[in-house]
């Protein structure tokens, strides 16, 4: 077990360097040149040179390759071309908006979709099933921005139940901003979730363990609390561990809608302004989460599951 | 594990269910003014800052040598920091500032005690030289560059070593205390311009030194407002700085302005409101909506709620105006255009050309899907509100003439569009700029032109005109100070890009006639020479001129004193809240 | 002795044998798979109906393209901003076209996106999943490691930069939804491979001396194929819904309407009352997502062998 984690651990480090090829190739190689972005509309030829000095892009691309590198381990990602701000401090600064949107609606739609799942499970093949299965998918089946766009002029302006846009920092300040928020993302989150959890319970269902507690006389509420939930945690865990990296980078457009100073928001401002240091840092850093996650999920696996080995 | 997660879930919904229905109520104890920004804030250093958004938080803290004048139209430099207007050489080449004795920086810890300390001479030249500084790498260089004896020779000293700022520079002296003197290099007579804007604001040293690159988020200035620590990046209140000079309101401005009520607080001791939150939202939805809800105190009416505000005889729709809502509708000094690269062979020297795809161009219909028919159409560069500006000047291509376009276009060597290859227009890739372009490209398929359209981040599309790889595109220019030359730079060849004049419009007669332009005072003579060049540029066409828009706001009642001006820097000290007015008419919400 | 290895011998030759047959020609199990598959879709209504409406916008994306349907949508019709009526059902956009003709042009964007990106998603994925499955082993930790190189950058980020790299346009959308989706079909496929290639039929077809292609492609593949076709009825959906959002950010489909810049356009013009292009293009939508999604869970359902024997 120990073995297993320090093997994994160490794992990070090829991830990142191959992350930090990706981003180096996508931004420094063939990404568009920012230095006439950060100059502005009377740059001159010889502000452009002086620039592209001070931003070290003139340097040999083995370099600017390890510069990426090595603020993944140091976690200096320098400052922002666009808004000259600490790039650290804009992260921790906006993770917490981010999560306090994503992080309600996450558990929410989690433990709702779980609900829904083993109801419709019981009821498998049957009309309510449909109807569920349906009205899920038919959530699933309009586009974000519609629902962000109609739900912000319907509820927060026409019916004035929310807060149309804005964020207050501290708990419970931020309470009214992030109620429609988080309705709009248990809404576009609890269709997948349905449709992942039914399948994971109806696989575990047909099992032959579950043939036997039937032939042993259990009832069939039993069977599916007891044994079929218990084995279909595995990949309900895993699904839901693996999004949590996700959750602190936010969503790019409820948050622009709504004004909210998260980290999904500073990303799409990044992306639109060619603010390499922003995205690379972004890029870096969900990787890492990316992987600790992972780890996290592999490790709940061996503890729910007793069949999976670990090598 | 779920006890817990249930726990959580149940008091999150407890609580939403106490907060539905009771959304936040405004204070109506102390005069505060709701500001919103279109854009998230670049930076809160003046040298840093180039965009209109930051500038104006900017203004509220920081202030200049000079001014605009709130009221007065056309608009008129004034005195800010400086006592009196300078007194200018025989030569035009040299300025002297007499500086107030009564502009303190506000308190602050990098001050010994805590204290603001006295501005000086010194505080003047040390902010320049910070613009002048490589390191620094402000995109407001452009300002000064070339301009001030010494300046640039400084520049290049010290682009990678640390910067010596008591070295004495010929053209930008502290004499004493009280006295700045420029020399210049060359006559410029925009050049005083320059010392209005947000680039060339008086900034302390000590503050510079004390937060280092944290300076853009402590604004420590003179002006009427204070502000804290830029944490929240969503959100910045400002709060009237209790020891601000002796500044008035004017009691005079231009005629009309007595009427509609403008010199209500004439004589008044500045600012007049206690407070200013500024939220930013990015999405003309949340702002719109935001606004109706009164959570702002005005907002730019969006293209596409123009016909729900705005009835056909252009007064505002009486659900509005019922509410206390009051409509604003001003000109920008703005000039919208299609640009064509002239690196491309296909628009040097063929004129006939561009003039064909002006004609085939329904400037009238784009017009009315564009701008609610509310702009108006551009002959020339130079838009209404500056001199040079000629209202009677007709473009003859500026018809529309399908028959005209196709006649020019035989002439130009490529009847019916044969021999011409697929053109590619570039555009900011967001809805207005995609509807426009198809606009554009459907237009030209009526003659026969052909037109890709490829759309682009801003960056994008700034790096290929920088890089001179855009064949043409759609931009405007908002002109930085209200004279023609801002316009008419973009045309002078020695400006190619990667400098302001993307269109690598390149022609002798011209940039002589504009290299004499530059160095001549404001006359009647160059304001001749100025209507003259804006004529030759509509005729050679290095642009398909669009329109001079409108900006159209609304704002609330109670909100006083909201002049329209392109230069909205520090207007905000003149604004009043009527509180009274304001109880009353949040009744309607 | 030798009479009880002999016979024991038979016997598992003989099971082998059995099973090698069910198993030895793919195709034939495949189709009775698909026979069946088919029979139990034709008692699903709500799958059948969604069979159909995926064909239909089939028929119409094809006839779309060869310029049979809304060829002239560029065309002006009528007023800007007609409110829809009976000369123009869904009424006008900005320009005075018909929003029916552009719902309908948008229809073949829209096909073509989820088909094209599955079409680059599908081999990558298979391919790199089943070998990664299939061999395990330092091919298994390069294949995890690029793939998890490939998944820790957040979609949004890659897509978007893929776009910004290959320029604008509907290739661009293609190739940028087609190299970001991969991934899952490829974890899907290596974690089924896993599991079959231990199972009994894969060691029977080892002892008979199958070699290693022989076994992924015609045993273990085609009893994993059913996750292709799951995915791709995700990936469809997904591919549509991420074309509105690259729309959104200005990097989707250029010069000719589809349901992103519908809905785009919709931004603006739902605050002055224009609602029948978000209408429009979120209806269109909304069923042909809705039908791959039905459709996608009652295929599951009549593929997954496990289900079968219920």
């Amino acid at each position: 077990m120990k073995n297993y984690i320090i093997k994994r651990l160490l794992y990070i480090i090829p991830v990142i360097f191959g992350v930090c090829f990706i981003i180096f190739v996508l931004f420094n190689l063939v990404g568009g040149d920012p230095t006439h972005m950060l100059l502005g509309k009377h740059a001159t030829a010889q502000q452009m040179e002086e620039l592209r000095r001070t931003l070290g892009l003139d340097r040999p691309l083995l370099y600017q390759y390890f510069d990426i590198v090595k603020s993944a381990f140091t976690f200096d990602f320098g400052r922002s071309w666009n808004t000259k701000q600490e790039i650290s401090t804009m992260i921790m600064d906006g993770a917490i908006p981010s999560l306090s949107v994503s992080l309600p609606g996450f558990i929410l739609s989690s433990i709702l979709g779980l609900i829904i799942s083993v109801v419709v499970a019981y009821y498998r093949g049957r009309k309510i099933d449909t109807v569920v299965r349906i009205a899920c998918i038919a959530g699933m089946s309009i586009s974000s921005l519609a629902y962000i766009l109609f739900f912000q002029w319907f509820f927060a302006y026409k019916l004035s139940l929310f807060e149309i846009s804005g964020y207050e920092y501290g708990f419970p300040n931020f309470l009214p901003y992030i109620l429609l928020p988080s309705i709009i993302w248990i809404i576009l989150s609890i269709g997948p979730d349905v449709r992942f959890y039914r399948t994971v319970i109806l696989d575990e269902i047909y099992q032959d363990y579950v043939r036997t507690a039937r032939a042993k006389g259990l009832s069939e509420i039993v069977i599916l609390l007891k044994h079929v939930l218990k084995n279909a945690m595995i990949p309900i865990i895993t699904y839901v561990v693996i999004q949590l990296p996700f959750l602190i980078l936010g969503a790019l457009l409820l948050e622009s809608f709504f004004s909210i100073p998260g980290l999904g928001g500073i990303t799409l401002n990044a992306l639109n302004s060619s603010d390499f240091p922003v995205i690379k840092a972004m890029a870096v850093l969900s990787a890492v989460a990316y992987i600790l996650f992972s780890l996290l999920s592999d490790i709940l696996y061996t503890v729910f599951d007793p069949r999976i080995k670990l090598k | 594990m779920f006890g817990l997660k249930s726990i959580f879930i149940q008091s999150v919904l407890l609580s939403s269910l106490f907060l539905i229905g009771c959304t936040k109520k405004q204070d109506l104890t102390e005069k505060v003014i709701y500001n919103v920004s279109a854009a998230n804030l670049l930076s809160l250093d003046p040298i840093l800052c180039s965009n209109v958004y930051c500038s104006k938080e900017i203004s509220r803290v920081y202030e200049s040598l000079l001014e605009f004048h709130y009221l007065k139209r056309p608009y008129t430099l004034v005195p800010n920091l400086a006592s009196e207007m300078p007194k200018v050489s025989e030569d035009g080449l040299t300025y002297t500032f007499k500086l107030r004795d009564d502009v303190f920086f506000h308190d602050n810890a990098c001050f010994k005690d805590g204290k603001g300390r006295k501005m000086v001479a010194k505080d003047v030249v040390f902010s320049i030289k910070r613009l002048a500084d490589a390191k620094n790498i402000s995109n407001n260089w452009w300002l000064l560059d070339g301009k001030l004896v010494g300046l640039n020779e400084w520049r290049t000293k010290y682009s990678s070593k640390e910067s010596n700022f008591e070295e004495v520079v010929e053209g930008l002296k502290a004499i004493d205390d009280s006295t700045v003197q420029f020399k210049l290099t060359k006559k410029f007579p925009q050049f005083l311009y320059s010392l209005a804007m947000t680039a060339t604001n008086v900034v302390p040293r000590e503050a510079v030194e004390k937060y280092g690159k944290e300076f853009t988020n402590h604004m420590v200035g003179t002006g009427p407002f204070i502000t804290g620590e830029f944490k929240t990046k969503n959100k910045l209140v400002f709060t009237k700085n209790p020891n601000f000079r002796k500044k008035l309101y004017p009691s005079e401005g231009e005629p009309g302005d007595k009427e509609k009520g403008f010199l209500k607080h004439a004589g008044k001791q500045l600012p007049l409101v206690d407070k200013i939150i500024t939220s930013i939202a990015t999405e003309a939805q949340t702002r719109w909506l935001g606004f109706q809800k009164a959570n702002y105190d005005f907002v730019e009416v969006p293209k596409d709620n123009f016909d729900q505000v705005v009835l056909p005889d252009l007064s505002l729709n009486s659900d509005y105006a019922k509410k206390g809502i009051d409509l604003m509708m001003e000109a920008d000094l703005d000039t919208t255009y299609i640009a064509f690269n002239h690196d491309d062979p296909i628009f040097k020297d063929n004129p006939k050309l561009k003039q064909a795809m002006s004609m085939a161009y329904d400037h009238d219909e784009a017009n009315k899907l564009f701008y609610n028919n509310t702009a108006q159409l551009a002959h020339g560069p130079i838009p209404p509100g500056i001199a040079g500006h000629d209202p009677s000047f007709k473009n003859p291509s500026k018809v529309f003439d399908i028959e005209g376009a196709k006649k020019k276009l035989a002439e130009a060597g490529y009847p019916e569009g044969k021999g011409l290859p697929v053109l590619t227009y570039e555009y900011k890739a967001d809805t207005v700029g995609r509807q426009m372009a198809d606009f554009f490209s459907k237009n030209m398929k009526k003659i026969g032109i052909t037109v890709k359209t490829n759309g682009n981040t801003w960056p994008q599309l700034t790096t290929k005109i920088k890089k001179r790889q855009a064949q043409m595109w759609g931009i405007a220019w908002v002109g930085d100070y209200p004279d023609a030359e801002n316009f008419l730079q973009l045309f002078y060849g020695p400006n190619s890009a990667p400098g302001a004049n993307g269109s690598n419009f390149n022609d002798s007669l011209f940039n002589a006639l504009f290299e004499k332009a530059t160095v001549m005072q404001d006359s009647p003579e160059r304001t001749k020479l100025y209507k003259e060049l804006n004529g030759y540029i509509a005729d050679k066409m290095p642009w398909l001129f669009g329109v001079h828009r409108q900006r159209i706001f609304l704002k609330h009642d109670w909100l006083d004193n909201f002049k329209f001006t392109v230069f909205p820097y520090g207007r905000e000290a003149y604004l009043d809240v009527d509180l009274e007015k304001k109880a009353k008419l949040l009744k309607n919400f | 002795m030798s009479s009880n290895v002999s016979e024991t011998s038979m016997d598992l030759s003989d099971k082998m044998n059995s099973m090698i047959n069910s198993n030895q020609d793919g195709t034939h199990k495949t189709k009775s798979l698909w026979l069946d598959a088919f029979n139990n879709l034709k008692q699903d209504k709500a799958a059948l109906f969604s069979l159909f409406i995926v064909i239909l916008y089939s028929l119409v994306a094809i006839l779309s393209a060869l310029g049979i349907f809304s060829a002239d949508w560029n065309k002006e019709v009528g007023p800007s901003y007609a409110a829809p009526s009976m000369d123009y059902w869904l009424g006008t956009d900005i320009f005075g076209r018909d929003v029916v003709a552009k719902v309908i042009h948008g229809t073949q964007i829209a096909m073509s996106v989820g088909l094209v990106s599955s079409m680059i998603a599908i081999p990558i994925g298979l391919t790199l999943g089943a070998v990664a499955g299939y061999f395990g082993g330092w091919i298994d930790e390069v294949i995890v490691w690029f793939y998890t190189t490939f998944s820790s950058i957040p979609y949004i980020m890659l897509l978007m930069s893929i776009a910004f790299i290959l320029g604008k346009g509907l290739t661009s959308v293609y190739l940028a939804l087609g190299l970001t989706s991969w991934v899952t079909l490829c974890r899907l496929i290596r974690s089924e491979v896993m599991k079959h290639k231990n199972r009994d039929y894969v060691q029977a077809a080892t002892a008979i001396g199958g070699g290693h292609g022989r076994k992924l492609f015609k045993h273990i593949i085609p009893n994993v194929s059913h996750i292709i076709i799951i995915n791709t009825s995700l990936q469809f959906q997904i591919a549509i819904k991420s074309e509105v959002i690259l729309s959104y950010l200005g990097i989707g489909v250029q010069g000719q309407p589809s349901w992103g810049t519908m809905i785009d356009d919709a931004k603006l013009e739902l605050a002055r009352g224009v609602w029948w292009q978000l209408a429009g293009a979120t209806m269109a939508m909304f069923f042909i997502v809705l039908a791959f999604n039905i459709l996608g869970d009652a295929l599951r359902d009549a593929l997954d062998p496990k289900l079968k024997g219920k």
